[in-house]
This record gives structure tokens, C-alpha cells and sequence, in this order.
């Protein structure tokens, strides 16, 4: 028999309900093209503004790597788009939802609201926007060699100790670019300028990209480190950012920094264009003469939401995933170790 | 014959120096007076608000004891005189922390225990307002609006609200920033702090009720004379305040510079659940 609700427990839903609602509108179609009067705003100091708290969130779930039966074709059709309009409609009234149904399977992945979801469509059927076939471009076979760290899509990774864990669980970083890349939460970007100045705090793993515009060349080749080194100009209204001395190996271009790691002599250049009041071109062109055959390009979306903010993202600070991912690969061992007597 | 003086200034070259003197200490920041004439040049925004951006660091040895301290041995002996604390002048105002008997204890037990409890051991964020006086620079990037502050040390960073009074949605690390301007001074008001901080290496600590107000007065173009107001009822018994000076990195490819600390702190942190060699 069910045992009936306790008060805390309906408190809590009510909760986790509201927090949800009000946090994710219900979705809509695609941003049309932005009002003919708009003009790029400008700081007072002459350079374009693109300050604000800007969400990847649109094209969560597109992937990296465009199927191949969709060949060159970057952006849905009409129909396409007006189909998964609807499946984004239908999987918020779900959110909504106060209880499901008696004979349903209920995970026990974390709750709902932990999670962000597309407001609109994402237009695209990649986010590989060059070449044109939508696909990363073959690695070459010497990258194919470097080892990637295990990580959460591994359920039985070897947890000798943290460094057999990605960069992304043990709480590091997830790298250039992935920590911009849409993933399932965390994917808040807040832009403050100063003049000569911008920077870019990255919401999960809490990074903060400081990118000099003034001219300044780039930091000895020697000193080197896992966001690398980065260095803006202004473009027409676009925000050009060069970043090199990565340290290389450490994490690579799948979601959250996963997969092969690329090299330290990635060269990476992104571009930052407001086409409107709430919405911005991103585009960065990865160049990495030592993983892949040629540069490729991966572009998306970035919005302004109502009322989206950067959290705290202390990770480390609490990391249960690594203790329990310990404790419990030492546990089996040693119970292995006691069958064995 | 010329009128000497006994400190072999003439007569008439006092009264230049007499008025650089009352200049000097009539520009002084501090002991609450508001200065009678505009202090020392300051970089300013378009707008006339002075102009924090830059690379800033605080010297002295508050990080490893806010309070007064002596030089003294680090607790490895491996390390040599390169772990030992250097002796310092405290930045809390009057000395003392003014602790309850049982916040006092709390001290002196976390000391005890520093190696095991101390976030900075273990490469958490430091909270406010330890992160402006580590032994790590931080990047302040002001805008017309809000005010980005970058710190080095495990890349924490707090965005100072400029806008209409918001509250912290959760507590966190490095707790809710709303900024305001009282005439050239930034006031930082700092809440939702979580608790887990401390001031220092040395065991003193805040709790999620600590409430903290910054002050960062330009005292020229590379000072910043930083004051902090902390008031906590459950572990103080009064009000108290911290004061230091921020100095801007002038060398010339001084840069914020990535420390990600996670990885030198995990053998600490898991050590005793990695798998034995």
C-alpha cells in the first residue's frame, strides 16, 4: 500500500513546481528577425554592448554532429520546426505535471527543475555549422591515440583515483569551447565590458574569461593553462576573441569538454555578434593542426531570458560524485577480495 | 645675510610646504571627515564614477591571520622556511576580533583542526571578504552598470549588482553582491553568504548570518583603501571592521592568471579512497 503524503513532502512539490513554472515559460516559435529599427547599443565609452546574462539553452539537445540524412542541410524546414515546436510543448506540459500517472516508471535521476529546457526550436540540425556537411572533420590518426579520461556516460569507469575521471567531474573545467556548448543545465554566459576589457562568466564550473581588447599581444607561449589565452577586437559590431597557449590534452569538443582532448596547439577564434535586443550570433572556429585534418566551425544561438541569472556553481565544493565513486569502487574491491578467501 | 631656520629651510619656503602639508592631510581618506577639496586624480568612468578596473592585490600577511601575528613555523617542516608565516600587523580595526565565549572556542578548535577544515586547503571558494586580501591578484572589469570581480584563486568571481537591490536566490560561497555609490565610494553590501568561509588561515569564520558591507575608496590612481563592516549577532558581539590597502599590478604583462586548484588538493581531499599502489 502507498503511504499517503506527508505535509513536508507536498510543501516540497509545491515548491519544485512552482520554481519550474516560473522559471521556464511555456515555449515558443522561433525568434523572427529583429524589429527594423534596432540598432547595436554602444557603451559609453564607443564599443558595441553585448552585456547581459545570455543562455545557450535554444539549441540544448541539437547535436554536435549533424545525421547524416539531413546531408548539407543546416536549418529545419518550416514543417520540421512547427513538429518539434510541438514536442517542446508537450514536454513542458509534462514539467507541469503535479503526478504522473499510478502504472508509470519513475527514474531517480535528480528532480525535474534541476535541469533547463529549449524555450523555442532550434533551428538547426547541428551545431557544426562548417563544412558544410555539418560534421567535425576526421582526427588524425596520431589524436586518435590520445587517451580521454573516462567520464559519466561510463557506468563502470575504473576509479582508481580522480585523475581516471574527466576534467568535468572532478569539478576542473570543462575547457574551451565546451564551457559555452549547450548541455542540460549551467549554460549561462554573463557579459560584463569594461572599456578594453570584456568578460565572460561562464555559469557551470564557474569560469571567468578575462579577454583584453586593448591590443595587447597574447601571454608568453610559456605560460599556459586549460582556458587558454584570450585576446579581443572589435569587428563592425562583432566581438572577435583569439585564445591560444591551451596546455593541451586535457579536454575536448563533445559536451562538456569530453571526448578525444584536443592539442595544446588549438587556436581558437569566436565571434560574438548581437543581431537584437536579446539575441546573439556565437560562432567559434576551432583550429587544431594536431587532432584534426582542417579547422571546422560550430555555431549557435545565445539569448537574453527574463529573469535568467548565473548560479553559484560550486562543484568541487561538493563533489559527492567522487567520494561516492571512491568509496564505492574500493567497497567492491573489497568485498571481491573477501569472496576470493 | 639669509634667515635661517634649524632645519636649514628659509624663512619663506615654509609657506609652500606648510600649504603642501595642509593639502596632504586634508586629502587624507579616513577618520570620517569628507575631504574639503577633490582628492588625489583617480581614473573615472564617462560618467565621473571613479574608475575601479584593473589588476589589484593587497601586501602584508592578513591572509594568513587577519589579527596581529608573529613569525612563526608552518606546520611542515619539509617545506623549511618557505612554509613559515611571516609576522603582520592585523587589518581588524582595534585588534581584536570581538568573538562570543563559544565563537571564540570554535576559533581555536578550527585552528587546531586547519589542515583538515581550512577551505583554502582544499581549494574552495573563499568567500568575502578573504578573497580580497589572498596572496592572489583579482581583476576587477567595471562597466556602466554592474561591476565584474575575477579572482584568481580557484577561479571565484562575484558580479556586483549595480541595479535595484536583489536578494540572493540560494546562500552560496561567495554570497549575493548589491552595489551602490556613496560619492567616490564603492559600498558593497554582501549577504546570503553560506556559512563555510573564513577570514583567513588562521581559524576565524563567519557563519550564514555574518553580513558584510565593503567600502573601495580610490586613494589614487593605484590605491584602493578597502574597509569591510562585518556584523554577525550569533558569533560577534559587536559590529567590527577590517582595513587594508589594495595595490594595482603595474609590472607590464601583468595579467590575471588561471589557478585552478582542484587538481593539487584532490590526493588531500580522496587520498584515503584511491586505490593503494
Amino acid at each position: 500500500m502507498r503511504k499517503p503524503f506527508s505535509m513536508l513532502g507536498i510543501l516540497a512539490a509545491a515548491f519544485v513546481l512552482t520554481a519550474t513554472a516560473w522559471g521556464q515559460p511555456a515555449p515558443s516559435a522561433p525568434k523572427s528577425s529583429p524589429p527594423k529599427n534596432w540598432v547595436q547599443p554602444k557603451t559609453p565609452w564607443g564599443e558595441p554592448d553585448i552585456q547581459g546574462t545570455w543562455t545557450s539553452d535554444d539549441c540544448i539537445g541539437t547535436p554536435l554532429n549533424r545525421p547524416t540524412n539531413f546531408g548539407d542541410r543546416l536549418y529545419y524546414t518550416e514543417q520540421e520546426i512547427t513538429d518539434r515546436l510541438n514536442r517542446l510543448k508537450t514536454q513542458h506540459e509534462n514539467d507541469l505535471k503535479e503526478t504522473v500517472a499510478e502504472d508509470q516508471r519513475v527514474g531517480t535521476g535528480p528532480p525535474g527543475h534541476w535541469g533547463e529546457r529549449a524555450r523555442r526550436p532550434c533551428t538547426q540540425t547541428s551545431l557544426v555549422i562548417d563544412p558544410p556537411n555539418g560534421r567535425t572533420p576526421d582526427m588524425l590518426p596520431e589524436a586518435k591515440l590520445r587517451p580521454a579520461p573516462e567520464g559519466a556516460g561510463n557506468n563502470n569507469p575504473k576509479a582508481d583515483t580522480p585523475n581516471d575521471f574527466s576534467y568535468y567531474i572532478r569539478c576542473i573545467t570543462r575547457g574551451v569551447p565546451g564551457s559555452i556548448f549547450p548541455v542540460i543545465y549551467g549554460n549561462g554566459q554573463q557579459i560584463v565590458q569594461g572599456k578594453g576589457m570584456v568578460s565572460v562568466m561562464e555559469e557551470m564550473v564557474h569560469e571567468a574569461r578575462i579577454i583584453p581588447t586593448d591590443g595587447r599581444p597574447h601571454a608568453p607561449s610559456n605560460v599556459r593553462s586549460y582556458m587558454g589565452d584570450s585576446r579581443g577586437h572589435w569587428e563592425g559590431n562583432t566581438l572577435v576573441v583569439e585564445t591560444t597557449n591551451f596546455i593541451g590534452n586535457r579536454t575536448g569538443i563533445v559536451g562538456n569538454g569530453g571526448g578525444t582532448p584536443t592539442s595544446a596547439d588549438m587556436k581558437t577564434i569566436e565571434r560574438f555578434t548581437r543581431i537584437g535586443p536579446d539575441e546573439m550570433k556565437y560562432q567559434i572556429t576551432i583550429d587544431d593542426p594536431k587532432t584534426y585534418v582542417k579547422p571546422f566551425t560550430v555555431g549557435f544561438p545565445l539569448t537574453l531570458e527574463p529573469g535568467y541569472q548565473n548560479f553559484e556553481y560550486a562543484c568541487h565544493e561538493g563533489n559527492y560524485a567522487m567520494f561516492d565513486s571512491l568509496s564505492g569502487a574500493r567497497a567492491v574491491e573489497k568485498r571481491a577480495a573477501a569472496n576470493k578467501k | 645675510m639669509l634667515d635661517r631656520s634649524p632645519y636649514g629651510i628659509s624663512g619663506r619656503a615654509w609657506i609652500p610646504l606648510f600649504a603642501a602639508l595642509v593639502v596632504l592631510f586634508s586629502s587624507a581618506p579616513g577618520y570620517g571627515q569628507t575631504p574639503a577639496r577633490p582628492a588625489a586624480q583617480v581614473p573615472r568612468m564617462p560618467d565621473g564614477k571613479p574608475n575601479f578596473s584593473g589588476l589589484w592585490q593587497a601586501m602584508g600577511t592578513a591572509y594568513w591571520d587577519i589579527r596581529d601575528h608573529n613569525a612563526q613555523a608552518g606546520p611542515f617542516f619539509q617545506l623549511g622556511a618557505t612554509g613559515a608565516e611571516p609576522a603582520g600587523e592585523g587589518i581588524v580595526e582595534g585588534g581584536e576580533i570581538p568573538y562570543t565565549p563559544a565563537a571564540a572556542a570554535q576559533q581555536k578548535e578550527n585552528l587546531k583542526n586547519r589542515m583538515k577544515l581550512d577551505p583554502e586547503i582544499k581549494c574552495y571558494m573563499p568567500g568575502i571578504p578573504r578573497a580580497n586580501y589572498m596572496a592572489f591578484p583579482f581583476q576587477v572589469i567595471q562597466s556602466q552598470r554592474d561591476i565584474a570581480f575575477a579572482y584568481e584563486y580557484a577561479t571565484s568571481n562575484r558580479v556586483v549588482n549595480m541595479g535595484k537591490f536583489k536578494e540572493g536566490a540560494v546562500d552560496t560561497w561567495m554570497g549575493t553582491s548589491n552595489g551602490k555609490w556613496e560619492g567616490d565610494t564603492l559600498v558593497i553590501d554582501v549577504s546570503g553568504l553560506n556559512g563555510n568561509s573564513w577570514y583567513d588561515r588562521s581559524g576565524n569564520f563567519q557563519t550564514d548570518n555574518t553580513h558584510i558591507v565593503e567600502h573601495f575608496t580610490l586613494a589614487d590612481a593605484d590605491h584602493i583603501n578597502y574597509e569591510a563592516t562585518i556584523e554577525d549577532k550569533t558569533i560577534y558581539t559587536r559590529p567590527w571592521k577590517i582595513s587594508t590597502v589594495l595595490y594595482r599590478h603595474k609590472e607590464k604583462n601583468a595579467q590575471l592568471n588561471e589557478f585552478k586548484c582542484v587538481e593539487f588538493a584532490e590526493d588531500l581531499i580522496y587520498g584515503d579512497l584511491e586505490k593503494k599502489k
